[in-house]
């Protein structure tokens, strides 16, 4: 009771193993089922059970296979028995048992024959209680078993795989846990201003106006404060070969949480108006595809733009055609800039510098993710990086989800101009010599120092063996884009 | 908006025991899962649909559901050919005829305005629900939409989705208390999967043994228990028969009755012969009954 288990990562590998089994539980389903573990307040498998069924079920022919992950996932080693579908009755002369199911079959899927658990109200692999109160012996704690913590830590290595090594699935369930982060960032003041209780001026004519009512006598204080407005997001990502998986990763990020935001109707100052650019060596401007049904139609979007990534990465020339075509009609002033780029850049670093500077004028803050920046050694030595630097008000990495939270503190705060640029990384004499060779070498091959912090085959893990294989958790091969558009079934 | 209607229902029902007690206080005997998807349906405010064949409790979970939540249950029971007129609001077309009439009587003008406002709108099932005052949201259970027709159900799924219509004389209308909404299906065909995406779900089925005799002693209170454990017994064999209109639960209740009636005791093979019909409804059903023979139905084999 004490330690309540983490239900999103719950519901996110449930959903994963069900969709592995054919159940089309998607993000979605995942997300109201971690709800309604919330609404239960679940602690023991029998309600996880129930919440599960309620909510990743959609037809009695889906039954079957559900018990089977569910208890494969739960019960390892102690598969369901077919329960007796009645009874069974001392002398009883028609076998019911046998006879009923042959003939549910021809009805409905959900009886076939080795369909279990159906007739009962009550799931097999989870002891029934056998009395009729309600009082259910089931005292299990959730959090303390064994699986649940298994699958807590699946979610804990989720959370912590490199972006550059997630399957489509492992994408697609990371969209529940992207779901409950929040991007914001401050709020525009405008000169304008709004009825409010606890504003700190005085609203004279609202307060006359009032006191017409109270014969002329001033009790009602009305006040006003400054009416803020949310400041606009500017989303300019590489898509080129060696950014793809990560830009795959963030790129769903903005598109979940711009349709959170959405849906549940928040519209406070400090939610974004976001706009999203792709770039490898053309600038293509992403923001209607926000609007998608899916992450996945969003994503597949993204591939159609990417068609040029062979061509390099001119990271220089993608700002410099933002700030013309966009920047000069007000897109960048006062604006949240996030630039998701390894800083690769083809073309002349001394463009990039230039049309940094340009931005860094304009724009209220600019951001940098670059997941090569995870290492502790990185440095921006040569290149892009380095003409870039002096115009980031931040650079975060960004290469996982638990990355995820820097860049989320990098948006939001509040602008740090007038303070120095960004302090370069102190750097050791022996390691500047190496780093300056590696800032060359293309993202994928870098050492394993970061790579081995972050165990990515999970297969390797025995108590997850099962897991793994169960939710067809898949570490390796990094998907690209053009993989992901094939794959998209249409919405 | 809507926050104060949680808190009284959360209150009311903390956890699924207390659902499943307030259920049984009404005469309904849900099993632990039907429980935790009605609680959850209440809790996250989201509609659930119940599918299961005939007989097996979907229309009475929803007005159990209203009783236990002291609400009231809107009903619409869908049929082919079902629209929005007979679902949601419809003019009342006569009372409108006779304004105008009255008015030219009078030498005065109608606007259109006049005509149609809140005083000639007929509010049909869906309105009813969404308009439902409080204090709490209203059970709205939507019976059989599987035989309505996929426009019905593309239409169901926006209001679902809303809590809100928009009547263009009037403008749009809110739920101030979004119904509970309960969907149900005797799966006559499949329901598009956008409806389904928005509900939770439930697959009722048959109970055991033991849940049909205690709803048999439940709804036929002068059963004794050793009565209503045969007739569930009994019951379930035949529904081993491969009967074109296998009795459920219903038919085990009115057996009972039927047998309570008669001052029977016990089941035996002439007790069934004397309320045969009440069970098995079609001629052939019957034929095969007997061939199957009484006694062996009503587990006679271990009586004697
Ligand atoms: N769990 C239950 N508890 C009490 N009565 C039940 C239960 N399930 C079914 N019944 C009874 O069975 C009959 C048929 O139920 P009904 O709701 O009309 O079935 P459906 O709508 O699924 O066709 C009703 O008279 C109801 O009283
Ligand atoms: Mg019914």
């Amino acid at each position: 009771m004490d330690t309540e288990p983490d239900y999103a990562a719950l519901a996110t590998v449930l959903g994963l193993a069900l969709r592995s089994a054919g159940i089309p539980a998607g993000p979605d389903r995942c997300e109201r089922l971690g709800r309604a573990l919330v609404v239960m307040g679940a602690t023991s498998l029998t309600e996880l059970h129930a919440c599960a069924l309620a909510t990743m079920v959609a037809d009695p022919s889906q039954i079957e296979a559900f018990e089977r992950v569910f208890a494969e996932l739960f019960y390892p080693g102690t598969m369901p028995r077919r329960p007796p579908l009645v009874a069974p009755q001392p002398g009883m002369s028609i076998d019911a048992d046998s006879a009923a199911p042959g003939d549910e079959a021809n009805r409905d899927p959900a009886h076939s024959a080795d369909a279990p658990a159906i007739q009962r109200d009550v799931p097999v692999p989870v002891e029934a209680p056998a009395d009729e109160t309600g009082d259910s012996g089931d005292c299990e704690d959730l959090a303390e078993f064994p699986v649940v913590r298994r699958v807590a830590s699946a979610a804990e290595r989720l959370r912590q795989q490199d972006f550059n090594s997630l399957s489509d699935a492992e994408l697609g369930q990371l969209a529940t846990l992207m779901r409950e982060l929040v991007i914001a960032v401050p709020p525009r003041r405008t000169r304008r201003y709004r009825p409010r209780k606890d504003g700190v001026r005085l609203d004279m004519r609202r307060t006359l106006r009032l006191a017409r009512r109270t014969g002329g006598e001033p009790v009602q204080i009305a006040r006003r404060a400054v009416r803020s407005r949310p400041r606009r997001l500017v989303v300019l990502c590489d898509i080129s070969g060696s950014m793809e998986p990560y830009a795959r990763a963030l790129l769903q990020f903005m598109y979940v949480s711009s349709r959170t935001a959405a849906l549940r109707g928040v519209r406070d100052a400090t939610r974004p108006r976001t706009e999203v650019f792709t770039f490898a060596t053309r600038l293509t401007r992403l923001t209607p595809a926000l609007a998608a049904a899916t992450p996945e139609t969003m994503l597949a979007r993204a591939g159609e733009a990417a068609v040029d990534w062979a061509g390099g990465t001119r990271i220089g020339a993608a700002v410099r055609d933002f700030m013309d075509r966009y920047g000069v009609r007000g897109m960048a002033r006062g604006s949240v800039i996030l630039i998701i780029s390894d800083g690769w850049e083809t073309g002349d670093p001394a463009l990039l510098g230039a049309q940094m500077a340009r931005l860094h004028r304009v724009a209220y803050r600019v951001v940098w993710a670059n997941p090569r920046t995870q290492s502790e050694r990185y440095r921006p030595e040569v290149g892009g990086m380095a003409a870039a630097w002096p115009y980031c008000d931040a650079v975060v990495s960004a290469h996982n989800f638990d990355a995820l939270d820097d860049l989320l503190a990098a948006l939001s705060a509040p602008s740090s101009r007038g303070r120095p640029a960004l302090p370069l990384p102190v750097q050791s004499p022996e390691a500047a010599a190496g780093l300056a060779e590696r800032d060359r070498e293309p993202v994928a091959s870098e050492p394993a120092a970061a790579a081995s912090a972050v165990p990515s085959d999970l297969a390797d893990h025995p108590a997850l063996e099962s897991l793994a294989h169960l939710t067809g958790l898949r570490p390796g091969n990094p998907p690209r884009l053009e993989n992901f558009r094939q794959e998209t079934p249409l919405s | 908006m809507s926050s104060e209607f949680p808190d009284d229902l959360s209150e009311r029902f903390p956890d699924v025991a207390a659902l499943t007690a307030a259920l049984g206080k009404t005469g309904y005997l849900a099993g632990e899962q039907l429980a935790a998807a009605l609680f959850l349906a209440v809790r996250m405010g989201q509609p659930i649909l119940l599918e299961g064949e005939p007989g097996v409790g979907k229309t009475e979970a929803a007005k159990a559901l209203a009783a236990a939540l002291d609400t009231v249950m809107v009903r619409l029971q869908c049929y082919e050919g079902i629209a929005a007129a007979e679902a949601l609001y419809e003019w009342n077309y006569p009372r409108q005829l006779l304004a105008i009439r009255l008015a030219e009587a009078e030498h005065q003008h109608l606007a259109d305005s006049d005509l149609f406002s809140e005083e000639y709108l007929l509010a049909r099932p869906l309105l009813t629900a969404l308009d439902h005052p409080g204090p709490r949201p209203a059970v709205l259970l939507i019976d059989e939409v599987d035989r309505a027709d996929d426009e019905f159900e593309a239409f169901l799924f926006e209001l679902l989705a809303e809590s809100a219509v928009t009547i263009p004389e009037l403008g749009t209308r809110k739920a101030t208390f979004p119904p509970i909404a309960i969907l149900t299906s005797n799966r006559t065909r499949d329901l598009h999967d956008a409806l389904k995406r928005r509900c939770l779900y439930h697959w009722i089925g048959y109970p055991d043994t033991g849940r049909v005799a205690a709803i048999i002693r439940r709804r036929v209170p002068g059963a004794s228990a050793v009565l209503a454990g045969e007739i569930a017994a009994a019951t379930s064999r035949l529904r081993g028969l491969e009967l074109t209109k296998p009795p459920g639960i219903s038919e085990a209740i009115t057996w009972a009755g039927a047998l309570t009636v008669i001052g029977a005791e016990g089941l035996t093979a002439g007790a069934a012969e004397r309320t045969l019909s009440v069970v098995v409804k079609y001629p052939e059903d019957e034929q095969a009954v007997r061939e199957a023979s009484l006694a062996a139905v009503v587990g006679d084999g271990h009586r004697a």
